[in-house]
């Protein structure tokens, strides 16, 4: 499993080619790339499986937007940014939990990613917002809203969906629940 | 849609507006580019003129930007979760978590330290094995120097040539070639002194001196018990010295004193240079000092002297095992050896205790140049 994973590592270029060009593909060959990588890592640091994932997909989704940025220059081999920003996390969340975290064991190279993980925090706090708005929003808004906007449902999509008589019903409630969900949103600006 | 924003925007005044929903849309309509020309110069114009219109396109921009970040975040991390369903985690999680064996996860752990341990211990092995190789030559010389030392138990004694010993068990054998130690003048009339174990057995006695002339000497009194004997030159042509430079150390020398000595251990004189290291010699021996000085064999019968030129000692050996350990008798057993010879016979000129040594004062090399007609090389035949 781990030889054949290593194997399809695509290069530091293709990845980043691949990301620009939303290829499936080579998002699917980065993520099983390195997964090994931060998984023995969060192991042998007090973490469990799903820490692993949790801080891994963080990790990917960094250096996913700052490449989709344009802002991303490849001065040190992608792993070892994967693997710095994995660390930054991890080490942030046991902080946070008060896990010991006195000895982090290492297993690659390290450089400072703070500034990229703090951006990436604050555009998190954002995304908490969105979901705690949708969340308090209640059904059916809360999967009409997701319809539309996430799932990129048509109005005539979610009409059917939803049993309602024309669109136009349809339309009028979409708009009366992002009205509420706005109200929700901002409330906690 | 489009007879609805007509009706808005031209017949109908904003306050009039029959509700914010139809704005709303009207707004994400304006927004995600879904109305004609047409409309969406009107729609500016309206924006233009009405302050909370104008609020409100901005905060919708701001929310529907927001929500499609969010939903690009969700879409990737669905995308990312998919794939993350294809990894056998359970598996590898297996192969990667802390091994219960505390081995592996050293091993895991400390991988490249162990390799640096391991760099140094190949390393290490490779010098061990090149310091046994070169202690095979110094084993065997140990070993003959052993022979030797039979006069003096296990005690090297510094005699050029190995075959003293086989000489010394059979005297009556004519000494097949010439060994040598050092010895120096301790009258200006002709009286060397030098360790017996240098001239033990010896069918005939020549001291060399440092320019290269050779006198017949014969042996005219030993002490076993010291290991010192004491050379009479014999010859004609041997015309005296000037007055001896040195004169002999009474009290005893402190620990850590600095002292050389000058010897024979070639055909060429040569110093050694070292310290006072033990008040005591071989095996707490209290008739020697030990002194760290680096001799060789032929250095035997060699002046110890301090600074100052006071004569310290006579170096007479070293031990076998360890490292720059070199024995001197004491200079109280040179002052008893020479009491030991008729005064009259020494002359005038002799080695005392009692002058202060000419060499007081002066620097090393000129000591030496001083010293270096008083030290001669014994060859024995």
């Amino acid at each position: 499993m781990n030889n054949s994973l290593k194997s399809s590592v695509p290069t530091d270029r293709e990845v980043i080619l691949g990301i620009l060009n939303n290829s499936a593909d080579t998002l699917n060959k980065l993520y099983k790339g390195y997964y090994a990588m931060v998984l023995q890592f969060i192991l042998n640091n007090n973490g469990d499986e799903d820490d692993a994932k949790d801080v891994y997909q963080e990790a990917i989704i960094i250096l996913y937007n700052k490449v989709k940025e344009g802002n991303f220059e490849l001065s040190s081999k992608l792993k070892t940014y994967i693997y710095s920003v994995c660390r930054r996390i991890w080490l942030k969340k046991l902080n946070l939990n008060s896990k010991k975290a006195g000895n982090i064991t290492d297993y690659e190279d390290v450089f400072a990613v703070e500034e990229d993980v703090e951006q990436h925090e604050e555009k998190d706090a954002a995304f908490v917002k969105m979901q705690s708005a949708l969340d308090h929003l209640g059904e059916p808004c809360k999967t009409i809203i997701q319809d539309f906007y996430i799932h990129n449902l048509s109005m005539q999509d979610i009409c059917e969906k939803f049993g309602y008589t024309n669109t136009d019903n349809a339309k009028t409630q979409k708009y009366k629940c992002l009205q509420r969900l706005k109200k929700l949103f901002f409330q906690h600006q | 849609m489009p007879a609805k924003v007509k009706e808005i925007i031209f017949s109908t005044p904003v306050i009039e507006m029959r509700n914010d929903l139809e704005l709303d849309a009207i707004i994400e309509d304006y927004l995600l580019g879904k109305l004609n020309p047409q409309e969406t110069e009107a729609f500016e114009q309206l924006r233009r003129n009405d302050a909370t219109v104008d609020h409100k396109v901005v905060s919708h921009k701001f929310f529907l930007e927001s929500m499609e970040a969010f939903a690009e975040q969700l879409r990737l991390r669905e995308q990312l979760n998919h794939i993350h369903g294809e990894i056998d985690v359970e598996s590898l999680a297996d192969t990667l978590r802390p091994h219960p064996s505390k081995v592996v996860q050293l091993w895991r752990k400390h991988k490249s330290a162990l390799a640096v341990a391991a760099s140094f211990l190949v390393l290490s092995l490779v010098s061990v094995y090149s310091i046994q190789h070169n202690n095979k030559q110094e084993a065997i010389y140990e070993k003959m120097s052993r022979e030797i030392s039979r006069v003096k138990q296990s005690q090297n004694n510094l005699v050029l040539d190995v075959r003293a010993n086989s000489m010394h068990n059979s005297p009556k054998k004519p000494n097949p070639g010439n060994f040598g130690g050092t010895g120096f003048a301790v009258s200006t009339n002709g009286y060397i002194l030098t360790n017996l174990h240098v001239v033990n057995g010896a069918d005939s006695l020549f001291v060399q001196n440092s320019k290269g002339e050779s006198f017949k000497v014969k042996s005219v009194y030993t002490d076993p018990q010291n290991d010192i004997a004491i050379l009479k030159i014999s010859d004609k042509h041997f015309n005296g010295l000037s007055t001896i430079p040195y004169t002999i150390k009474k009290s005893l020398s402190s620990i850590g004193e600095n002292v050389y000595t000058l010897g024979y251990p070639k055909d060429d004189i040569v110093l050694g240079e070292g310290s006072v290291s033990s008040r005591s010699g071989f095996v707490g021996d209290t008739t020697q000092y030990q002194v760290s000085i680096l001799v060789n064999p032929g250095n035997s019968g060699g002046p110890l002297l301090d600074n100052n030129g006071n004569l310290v000692g006579i170096i007479s050996g070293k031990q076998d095992q360890t490292e720059g350990a070199a024995f001197a008798i004491k200079s109280k057993y040179i002052l008893e050896a020479m009491r030991a010879i008729p005064q009259d016979s020494l002359g005038v000129n002799r080695l005392s205790a009692n002058k202060k040594s000419l060499l007081t004062g002066l620097k090393r090399t000129k000591q030496i140049e001083k010293l270096e007609d008083y030290v001669f090389m014994i060859k024995v035949y």
